[in-house]
């Protein structure tokens, strides 16, 4: 009873453990602490953002910028839109689609192509995130998506630790521009800086240019900022976790009090015999935690398939981000969320079995043995 | 002693008990009630927005792609159009470091009254928003968030377009469903000529009503046909599709909410009933003496089962007003932001309160019924034989 109790709880405390480290990953571990976004000022994300051609071609000899083997600047322009795209479920979201040139690949150098190859620029092919893959109607590789006004070959898929770029789609950044016909050939422009110095400097020189009124700011900042928006996310969560946790914890002391009552006798008998009282209470506690044990074992098998699931039934649990596009968390129950909910299930236990044993451990063996 | 005395004092019997169990149940239940604000929330917003004759008209490839200005008039020709407004996305940030903390949208004021007629809007400040070029009308939700009253001024910094707006609020939505910011886009095409661009020029979206339900259907079909094949395809919808698609993407993380809520409500089922059971179990020889006596099966029943739905109906309105008290502080701690849309409201309607008792009434049959059932079936003989 108290085990399936605990069980029960160690699923909704997993999934929600999982949903809160999946958020985190999607949020705070997107970009890269060597990388500089560059955008107009005052803008909020790059979505809103727009870069002149002109301001790409000179930033990218300023000072500062690393190098490839090829001796040619890390520095990637890109373009963002957010058209829609259709769900497998007959939806409707609005996705982040990243225009780029293949430097993108070695400025975030998190996203690695998992599956099939890199797009070709100028052959309408896309690549997709894992997130958009299996979420989508088409975001598959050899399928067309569509999006905008045409069709894209999907030839790859791509995976970048969990971060959000996982819920973007990449192609050829003047295809993109062609097609959302944007006046602007970019939205923003991301910088690989050689050193902290560099970058300080950087931000300096790119803020002050007359020229054109552009910003730059570390990429981890720029998805800080963004990750704000999920704080009520993280609150509701919380504190959702925390009241079934005082429910939970009430429904163990329960059933560890009914135990305790039925077998008065038997500890009365025991202090009879000469136990201590310490002995006592230990052996309740022992009892309490192992059950609270077992209920966690149970209980993280099914969070484990119940996980599984949701992820095969919706494709990821998606929320709005802050741009207005959709962010796909793949829900992962990690083992650190396992040991979050063994450490909240030993808790319970502990907690719901301390009252019982301290009423058991002060029976007076005496009556205790009366009553029976 | 009366049968509802006998009950109360079966109740407190076990204070620690009886305290843990109700405390069980209302945590849930207020747990229940929170976790179904969403949801319902969800619907109970897109319901009171959305109005049956008004149709969305947008670009068919995304919300971000724009239209022809000149789209909208074209649009007011077709048959059936009572009135259309052209918006526009200014993305305006309010004070907060270049943050977008509600939406705002440069609109053609002189259509707003046609097509939002359902609004609350006085016609006074219509017309205000007509005169006042720089006039602004802001929804209640936005207006209380900040503070603001009619006749403050107030600055936004559009994160999309290189200007900045001096504004003058004429006006308030008077509803709490309306989190948003209307603003004459004739100020905005000025104050992007005044810089030598070009204006305006485009419109994000059309917000057409039909002077007749029924029509509809047709005028969305027109509306898209006369689009076809030009730069800027469109495609129409009523306003509550585009509202359930604009918020489709949180249907994720209402689900995973709902499986948690079931998890809870099945944990406290399960808490109840063993409860209840251990009550009966200790009262096992008082309940035979009882019947000894001459009391029915029935009554015997009936006293059990009123114990536990007792019990349950008291925690469940305890847990009520655990999650009205809860909802403000939620309300405040998330905050008004986009991420979770509609979700972050958690208002609670009476059906949300009705789900809650109705869960607490049920928890307290399940929970009463079996223990109840078993003791009163039990023959007097073996009962007896079991206490002394």
């Amino acid at each position: 009873m108290t085990a399936g109790v605990i069980a029960l709880v160690v699923i909704a405390s997993c999934l929600f453990l999982g949903l809160i480290s999946s958020l985190k990953r999607t949020l705070v571990t997107s970009g890269d602490p060597r990388n500089l976004v560059v955008m107009r000022k005052g803008s909020d994300n790059d979505g809103a953002s727009q870069v002149p051609l002109a301001a790409h071609q000179a930033l990218k000899y300023f000072d500062g910028i690393a190098r490839d083997a090829e001796d040619r600047p890390l520095a990637s322009p890109e373009l963002v839109v957010q058209p829609f795209f259709r769900t497998k479920a007959g939806g409707r979201e609005n996705v982040l689609v990243r225009g780029v040139e293949p430097v993108a690949l070695e400025v975030h150098d998190a996203v690695r192509i998992a599956d099939g190859r890199m797009f070709n620029p100028s052959a309408h092919e896309a690549i997709v995130g894992r997130g958009v893959a299996g979420r989508y109607a088409g975001a598959e590789i050899g399928s067309e998506l569509e999006f905008g006004r045409g069709a894209w070959k999907v030839v790859g898929i791509f995976d970048a630790g969990g971060s959000s770029f996982e819920s973007e789609v990449w192609v050829d950044v003047r295809e993109l521009g062609n097609d959302a016909k944007r006046v602007f050939p970019y939205s923003g422009v991301r910088l690989r800086t050689t050193s902290p110095a560099a970058m300080d400097a950087l931000v300096q020189r790119i803020g002050n240019d007359p020229r054109w009124a552009l910003e730059a700011q570390p990429e981890t900042d720029y998805y800080a900022k963004q990750s704000e928006s999920a704080n009520s996310l993280y609150v509701l969560v919380v504190g959702i976790a925390v009241l079934a946790g005082i429910g939970a914890g009430f429904g163990a002391a329960n059933t560890m009090y009914a135990a305790v009552q039925a077998r008065t006798a038997e500890i009365g008998t025991l202090r009879a015999l000469g136990f201590s009282r310490r002995a006592i209470l230990t052996a309740f506690q022992i009892e309490a935690v192992v059950l609270s044990a077992i209920g966690f074992l149970v209980g993280a098998g099914g969070a484990a398939i119940l996980s599984q699931a949701v992820d095969a039934w919706l494709g990821g649990v998606a929320f709005g981000a802050s741009t207005f596009t959709t962010n796909v968390v793949t829900l992962r129950v990690g083992a650190g969320d396992l040991v979050g909910a063994l450490g909240l299930a030993c808790l319970i236990g502990f907690c719901g079995g301390l009252g019982p044993a301290w009423r058991a451990a002060r029976l007076r063996p005496i009556e205790a043995l009366r009553k029976a | 002693m009366t049968y509802s005395r006998w009950i109360w004092a079966n109740l407190w019997r076990n204070k620690l008990r009886t305290a843990l169990t109700g405390g069980a149940v209302a945590l849930a239940v207020a747990l229940v009630c929170l976790l179904l604000t969403m949801p319902d929330g969800l619907n109970a917003i897109l319901d009171s927005m959305a109005n049956n004759t008004r149709i969305s008209v947008h670009n068919k490839a995304g919300v971000v792609y724009p239209m022809p200005a000149s789209f909208t008039r074209k649009v007011r020709q077709i048959d059936g159009v009572a009135a259309a407004m052209g918006q526009v996305w200014f993305g305006g940030a309010y004070e907060e470091a270049g943050k977008v903390t509600f939406p705002n949208f440069a609109v053609e004021v002189e259509h707003v009254g046609a097509v939002y007629p359902d609004w609350p809007i006085t016609p006074e400040q219509l017309a205000d928003f007509q005169r006042y070029r720089d006039g602004a009308i802001v929804g209640r939700q936005v207006m209380k968030r900040y503070g603001w009253k009619v006749g403050d001024r107030i600055t936004l910094k559009s994160t999309v377009w290189p200007v900045n707006l001096d504004l003058r609020i004429v006006g308030e939505i008077a509803s709490e469903r309306a989190p948003l910011l209307w603003f004459n886009q004739e100020y905005l095409d000025q104050a992007l000529k005044a810089q030598g661009r070009k204006g305006l020029g485009i419109v994000g979206m059309i917000w057409v009503r039909a002077g007749d339900p029924a029509k509809v259907n047709a005028i969305m079909r027109t509306v898209d046909e006369m689009s076809r094949n030009s730069d800027a395809e469109t495609a129409s919808e009523t306003e509550k599709s585009f509202f359930s698609n604009f918020f489709g993407s949180l249907q994720g993380f209402v689900t995973i909410v709902l499986i948690v809520t079931g998890l809870v409500a099945l944990c406290i089922v399960f808490i109840a009933a063993n409860t209840a059971s251990m009550g009966v179990r200790e009262r096992a020889g008082e309940i035979a003496v009882l019947k000894a006596i001459g009391f029915g099966r029935r009554a015997i029943f009936a006293t059990l089962l009123a114990e536990a739905l007792l019990l349950a109906i008291v925690a469940g309105v305890a847990g009520v007003l655990m999650s009205l008290g809860a909802t403000g502080m939620l309300r405040a701690a998330a905050g008004a932001n986009p991420t979770l849309g509609p979700l972050g409201s958690f208002i609670i309607t009476a059906p949300v309160v009705a789900n809650g008792l109705f869960l607490s009434l049920v928890v307290g049959m399940l929970a009463g019924v079996v223990p109840a059932w078993g003791a009163a079936r039990k023959s007097v003989v073996t009962a007896l034989h079991e206490v002394f």
